[in-house]
């Protein structure tokens, strides 16, 4: 395994933000970990470089290894070589991860592990090319306003991927992006898995794009995995459901003119979680017992789980399947 | 029946050479959901502010009730956005951050001179009802609500007048996916109920697939494709079309 999380627990002012969170990436894999805006999904991200800013929250427990190493145990200097290097990161909004008074070129060069060689240049340039930004190989003068949200992000995506590290923590990289550039960009990543054996953990509230890019979907829910399992198998019968409300919510053609079957309401809050399952008061298929204690991982297939105590039931009588 | 017409509408911003809105004509039947779908940069948003002369075009007629909305009086064109509303995109610029859901529900009424003051409060909370929310949310910041209920605000905002009109200009592309299908939702209750037009932009096909009668594909300032949403989603015509329809079905 590339990174194992073990037991994560996070804590922030309004409360416990990832409640005991397990989750593996194996060599050359994409695991992609979706869940609503406020769910934990971004915080499970930054924990595993420790950049959560400590005014704002602490990890209280847990272990995180990466390729064996706890990094939850090293000090701040072992941490900088971690950081950017083992564990590079792709957040939403390139525009504002790039420094805007400086050059792309000057950007990419500081990225580069030995600053200051006679070949940086050649290296930028077959680096551009590399996400597809042929153009503007060669032109040192580019300043990030200059290029398109796509653009921008496949500077970003170029600059984490020139250290060769083993996790690329990709968090909403799409998402601020046009459909057409969406695709492109999954493209690209996709490429660049393929091609350097990249293991990924993709991050997106859009069961679209991970769909489209993980071999693994892990669903967050109020600081918890609630479905884990292969994409194939997901997509195919989906096991928890949430995982089956964010599927229902997916817009297209074949949905016309209907009503959504949405998720009604909102995520709880932190500070205010339901007792039980934390998804009871939302859910169609709650029955008593889920307003009780809140439900363990169950297997539903080899290495499918779901936290649901009806989920058996309810696939065998096709309450709940894909679509 | 026709509801509005836009004939030959042209917007060149200053310092640039190719028109944003390259003269472009249609038109929206009343009680239908047009689509109008382009990427970043189409002129799909330029084209809508201009429609209700938030920006001024250079060139074209808006024929809205026998009248040119650009030729009109501004103080006549006040009173056509009663008619004429629209839902902005991002609801977390679009509000007043210091100011109380209540009181920028109210402006509304206030600014058009709808109701009697105690007569107000009383519609604002029916508008907030409406839209899923209740009279809790009377007193709240902007700052207190999830993207999904600022955008529900935002959406009570435009009906207050009671519009025949409204567009909607990426109204939940700020959204995650699952309160996206909220929203659209109540904007597809909404207007089944109170029979009303939308002028629906959108980058994403797959949104405009699920709302939309009739679309129209913008590019570069130029209307593309334009038919019924059936056959432009089975037999797209124009490669940018093909494009976008290939993008969209990948992604689901």
């Amino acid at each position: 395994m590339v990174l194992e999380i073990k037991g994560l627990r996070v804590r922030y002012g309004v409360g416990e933000v990832v409640r005991g969170l397990d989750l593996e990436i194996a060599k050359g894999e994409c695991v992609g970990l979706v869940g609503e805006s406020g769910c934990g999904k971004t915080t499970v991200g930054l924990s595993i470089t420790r950049l959560i800013p400590e005014r704002k929250g602490t990890i209280s427990s847990g272990r995180i290894l990466l390729e064996g190493q706890d990094l939850l145990t090293l000090d701040h200097e072992s941490l900088r070589k971690v950081r950017g290097k083992k564990v590079s990161y792709v957040f939403q909004e390139p525009s504002s991860s790039l420094n805007p008074v400086f050059t792309i070129y000057e950007q990419l060069k500081e990225a580069l592990p030995g600053r200051g060689a006679t070949d940086d240049d050649a290296v930028i340039s077959d680096l551009l090319k590399s996400v597809g930004l042929a153009k503007i190989a060669g032109k040192k003068n580019i300043y990030p306003h200059e290029l398109s949200g796509g653009m921008q992000q496949r500077v970003m995506i170029a600059m984490a991927i020139v250290p060769r590290p083993d996790l690329l923590v990709l968090d909403e990289p799409t998402t601020a992006l046009d459909v057409t550039v969406q695709n492109q960009i999954l493209d690209l990543i996709m490429e660049l898995k393929n091609k350097i054996g990249l293991s990924v953990l993709f991050i997106s509230h859009d069961l679209r794009t991970i769909f489209r890019l993980a071999d693994r979907v892990a669903v967050m829910y109020a600081g918890r995995i609630i479905e884990e399992g292969p994409r194939k198998r997901i997509v195919a019968q989906p096991g928890h459901p949430y995982t089956v409300g964010l599927i229902d919510s997916i817009p297209s053609f074949e949905h016309r003119k209907k009503r959504f079957d949405a998720i009604e309401g909102r995520a709880p809050l932190f500070s205010d979680l339901p007792q039980g399952c934390k998804f009871h008061p939302r859910c169609k298929f709650k029955i008593d017992k889920c307003v009780h204690a809140e439900p363990e991982l169950e297997e539903l297939s080899d290495g499918h789980v779901s936290r649901c105590i009806r989920a058996k039931g309810l696939i065998a009588n096709g309450a709940i399947k894909g679509s | 029946m026709e509801l509005l017409k836009v004939v030959n509408l042209k917007k060149v911003f200053p310092k640039t050479k190719e028109p944003a809105v390259n003269g472009v004509d249609f038109s929206i039947l009343k009680g239908e959901v047009l689509g109008l779908v382009g990427e970043s940069g189409c002129g799909k948003s330029t084209l809508a502010k201009c429609m209700l002369r938030l920006i001024n075009a250079q060139e074209g007629n808006i024929l809205y009730k026998d009248r040119d909305l650009l030729k009109i009086l501004p103080k006549d064109m006040h009173r056509m956005r009663k008619d004429l509303q629209i839902i902005f995109q991002d609801p977390y610029t679009s509000l007043d951050p210091r100011m109380r859901i209540g009181d920028i529900l109210e402006e509304v009424f206030i600014i058009h001179h709808s109701f009697l003051r105690g007569r107000r409060k009383v519609k604002v909370i029916e508008i907030l009802e409406m839209v899923g929310l209740g009279e809790t949310y009377l007193k709240r910041l902007p700052s207190e609500l999830s993207g999904g209920e600022r955008q529900r605000v935002g959406i009570a905002r435009s009906l207050a007048t009671d519009p025949e009109f409204i567009i909607c200009d990426e109204p939940i592309s700020s959204l995650d996916i699952s309160v996206q299908a909220q929203i659209l939702n109540l904007l597809m209750d909404l207007q089944k109920r109170k029979n009303l037009t939308y002028l629906f932009i959108s980058h994403d096909l797959g949104v405009i697939a699920s709302i939309c009668d009739r679309v129209i594909v913008m590019q570069a300032g130029n209307f593309v494709e334009r038919g019924l949403c059936e056959d432009i989603f089975r037999k797209p015509k124009h490669d940018y079309t093909k494009n976008l329809l290939k993008s969209s079905s990948l992604l689901s």
